[in-house]
């Protein structure tokens, strides 16, 4: 098993090279530099040249491939061309605990609220909540993020003003418990407004594996020997049924923490994916190559955690 | 872009079903409301309480006055930092930080008196050394290396060149006479001293150990509690990305700020409507103010404000006149080709007449916006809004036009061929990123095509390539949408429409007109305003006669406040004017 997930780590080495490679040599591929887009009618163009030269706009592009290389290596990724002053790992911090926080939380209410209406459902289908839970299946699926969202901060913030409409936190200088709650509070619409699609996805997932497994000869004759419902459902056909579950959310883990750009945008909460966006739209390339090293990082983290958890679900799944 | 706009469409939707729902509520208590308001109207301005503003996008994070870029710094900036002149409602420099100024007899000097009780924000004097040090950090080596883009305020004074190459380490430009009295000094008699005045002052104490090169990263250019100003607030706490607060400075020079704070928040264009209904904030203004579309929904607002006012800067579409060739990135008219295409003025008028421009307005713009017809800002003194041509919509004008041009249909497509009979194209291109400039481009098309003209409108472009194309890959290019916003402080064009500025993208070559530029700036004659306004006015008729670019409109301004916040005094450009003045009535 250790030895298993060493090699793994370690194929991750090429290719996380190569991924850079081919990032790299896209995004300068791409029309333009970050000063195409300035123009200021005050500003001579030659100031604009100065600064390209200074900071290594002009060089041949394997030399500023592999400046950025040497840094990165050293765990220095550079400073922002657009964000004057930061250094591109304070901007990723600064963002991507939010981007964590949100993730999780997501995950959290799809797992909580899908799993047991998805097993509820396949024990008593054609039930009421049954067609009820299948209508909310295709609303969630067939709603747009960004409707849902402000449709949400509409009715709970601006109407009943339950919920705080933008940002991560309602003001500066909180601490400790208030500070976890302050945030907590607003996770809530857009947790649940990234969640809904998941939410829909998983629930119909897991109805049908339930309903799937329940089907199998094996149910039948763990039946047969007169075993108690609770532990035919829980011991023999939940581990049968949240394999497929699990290969979703090794994917899921990924995507929830390359950052949610609608859902961000829509209420402001400053994380990954809008500032992914805009770099790629300022051409900030020092930023954009970290973020997409950090996020081909956490899909082969995912898919690799969704691996081992195959192993803990699954008795006979081994790796050696 | 795309989706802010699609969101806000929908929430204003759900705006409009929620106006109805509580429309009979709102009425009891906005007369309460009104009530209260007089008695405190009565009472006179009242200390205490706070504002909170909406910004759409977020800072960038650099609140140092001498390199930051965006309008979203600006607008805490603006509060935060004074110039040592400003400008009134009529754009004519008032003062500042510097009480009055005076002139010697050939303009090359400017002399400055200082107000005496200036305090930066913690508490220490503000002097003439101050001033220095903020030009001296324009003139240095390496300020433009270390991302500065504002030594244009500094190229004028006297031994810039020297300085800023590093081959004279000393700083003639601005000297400090004492503490209260500082001397510009320029190479030559300039025009414009006062303009060049108005840079926003930094304290020398907090940054004259600091490298330039490490400035924009040091704390004191970016950390709340660490800038430090001499405006009426002072910026104390943040969340970065997502509020900004600012506390009033007590010891404020033109007395203490009625306000205890100004926050700023972001909050996402489509929700600012709906936060400004419900009070949770009180005013949105620039840069982006509220989009025309909503209008009607902020004025049925009982509690806000509108303020709607013209805006510094225009939408064109500019005729390449002449086509710079590939890899020529120099600014030399004479290796120039001509457009064949567009060459004939008449052509150009025709172009001109054959779209209305009202119409684009109306329609787009919700009315919210100004036909205007020379690329001035239309509130400067300088602007003429009589001489240049009208251009008012007049398609039979057009037709004539081109007829007289030689373009007709000769082969009854629709269409007219140039005066050799050969099919006669011209493209339209453009960018996306601006939704009501990519609406209007194919309006254009169709107003052109009425008269005949056969238009290749071709796909939009991403800002970043089209504006790498319009720059070096325009050979073959005929019309070109753009917006400019222009600047406040002085009215001169050049720097867009002089033959060698490197923004005068349609390569427009005239030397009638670049003369009239150079004369309304050359001393000693320009030192008249009357002078000036006279070349600026041939200058225009010129451009409108010869037209590299057709201004398609300028869009307004559309600023709202929540009616508790009183004394909001706005200047042409800014929202932010007098905050100290600022007071709310609860």
């Amino acid at each position: 098993m250790y030895k298993y997930i060493i090699r793994r780590i370690l194929v991750f080495i090429p290719m996380l090279f190569i991924l850079t490679v081919l990032v790299f040599a896209l995004i300068l591929a791409a029309p333009g530099d970050p000063f195409t887009g300035k123009m200021d009618p005050n500003v001579d163009r030659e100031v604009y040249e100065k600064q390209r030269e200074a900071l290594g706009l002009n060089d041949p592009v394997h030399v500023q491939y592999w400046n950025w290389l040497k840094g990165a290596v050293r765990g220095d990724f550079g400073d922002s061309l657009i964000y004057k002053g930061r250094s591109v790992s304070e901007l990723i911090a600064e963002r991507l605990s939010n981007t964590v926080y949100l993730g999780i939380f997501t995950i959290f209410i799809t797992i909580i609220v899908a799993i047991p209406i998805g097993i509820y459902s396949a024990r008593h289908p054609y039930s009421l909540l049954d067609y009820g839970a299948t209508a909310f299946g295709f609303f969630g699926l067939a709603v747009p993020n960004f409707f849902f969202g402000l449709v949400a901060i509409y009715v709970f913030s601006i109407q009943l003003g339950w919920l705080p409409a933008q940002g991560s936190v309602s003001k500066p200088g909180l601490e400790g418990l208030e500070l976890f709650f302050n945030k907590l509070q607003h996770l809530i619409l857009p947790g649940i407004t990234l969640g809904l699609a998941g939410t829909a996805t998983y629930m119909r997932y897991m109805r049908s594996e339930v309903l799937d497994v329940l089907g199998s000869d094996y149910i039948r004759t763990a039946r047969a020997k007169g075993m108690t419902e609770p532990v035919i459902l829980y011991k023999h056909t939940l581990r049968n049924a949240l394999i497929p579950i699990i290969t979703l959310l090794g994917l899921e883990i990924g995507i929830l923490l390359s950052g949610a750009v609608i859902t961000e945008a829509v209420f402001q909460y400053p994380g990954i994916g809008t500032l992914f966006i805009s770099s790629i739209g300022n051409r900030d390339y020092p930023v954009i190559m970290t973020i997409n090293l950090m996020l081909g990082l956490f899909v082969l983290v995912g898919n690799l955690l969704a691996d081992i958890f195959y192993s803990i679900v699954d008795p006979r799944i081994r790796y050696d | 872009m795309n989706l802010k706009n699609r969101w806000f469409l929908l929430l204003s939707f759900v705006l409009i079903f929620g106006v109805l729902a509580a429309c009979s509520g709102n009425n009891e208590s906005s007369s309460t409301n009104e009530e209260n308001e007089k008695d405190a109207e009565q009472a006179g301005p009242q200390k205490g309480g706070t504002v909170i503003g909406a910004m759409d996008t977020a800072p960038s994070g650099q609140f140092n006055p001498v390199f930051y870029e965006e309008a979203y710094e600006a607008n805490i900036l603006d509060i935060t930092h004074e110039a040592l002149v400003g400008q009134d409602k009529t754009l004519g420099f008032i003062p500042q930080l510097a009480k009055d100024w005076t002139f010697n007899e050939d303009h090359t000097e400017v002399t400055f008196h200082l107000q005496d009780n200036v305090t930066w924000h913690d508490g220490e004097p503000f002097t003439a050394d101050d001033v220095v040090f903020t030009y001296k950090i324009l003139s240095s080596p390496g300020y433009i290396e270390a991302g500065g883009i504002r030594s244009y305020y500094a190229e004028k004074l006297l031994g810039y060149e020297e300085f800023s190459s590093g081959e004279s380490s000393e700083f003639q430009g601005v000297v400090a006479e004492d503490d209260l009295t500082v001397t510009f000094k320029f190479a030559e008699p300039n025009v414009k001293a006062l303009s060049d005045a108005a840079f926003k002052i930094i304290p020398e104490h907090i940054f004259k150990d600091i490298p330039i090169a490490d400035m924009p990263a040091a704390s004191a250019s970016r950390n709340a509690g660490e800038v430090i100003g001499t405006g009426p607030f002072k910026f104390t706490e943040m969340v970065q990305g997502e509020q900004y607060v600012l506390e009033k400075h007590a010891d404020y020079w033109q007395g203490e700020p009625y306000l205890d704070s100004v926050i700023w928040r972001v909050v996402d264009q489509a929700v600012i409507l709906g936060l400004l209904e419900n009070g949770e904030i009180d005013f949105v203004a620039e840069p982006n103010g509220f989009q025309a579309a909503d209008y009607e929904i902020v004025e049925d607002m009982e509690h806000i404000e509108i303020i709607e006012q013209a805006d510094f800067g225009y939408q064109i579409m500019g005729m390449m006149v002449n086509h710079r060739a590939k890899g020529d990135m120099t600014l030399d008219p004479s290796k120039w080709t001509v457009n064949e295409k567009l060459k004939d003025q008449k052509v150009r008028q025709a172009i001109a007449y054959a779209v209305d421009r009202q119409g684009i307005i109306d329609g787009l713009l919700y009315g919210k916006g100004t036909v205007q017809n020379s690329p001035i800002a239309t509130q400067f003194w300088a602007y003429d809004d009589t001489n240049p041509p009208q251009y008012e919509y007049d398609p039979e004008q057009a037709k004539e036009l081109l007829e007289e041009a030689g373009y007709v249909d000769l082969d009854g497509d629709g269409f007219r061929e140039n005066p050799d009979g050969e099919e006669w194209i011209l493209n339209l291109n453009y960018p996306t990123g601006n939704q009501l400039r990519e609406r209007s481009a194919p309006i254009i098309e169709e107003f052109l095509e009425e008269v005949g003209i056969n238009i290749d409108l071709r796909q939009p472009k991403e800002a970043q390539s089209y504006f790498e194309d319009l720059e070096k890959n325009a050979q073959d290019w005929d019309f070109y949408l753009l917006g400019w916003s222009l600047d406040s402080t002085d009215p001169d064009p050049s720097g867009l429409w002089s033959s060698t500025a490197a923004y005068n993208y349609s390569r427009w070559h005239n030397p009638d007109a670049d003369a009239l530029l150079k004369e309304a700036s050359t001393a000693p004659d320009a030192f008249e305003e009357e002078f000036r306004k006279q070349k600026y006015s041939e200058w225009q008729v010129e451009f409108g006669e010869d037209l590299p670019a057709l201004i398609l409109y300028a869009q307004n301004k559309l600023y709202a406040h929540n009616s508790r916040l009183k004394n909001v005094d706005v200047l042409p450009y800014n929202f932010i004017n007098k905050t100290h003045l600022w007071y709310v009535t609860e």
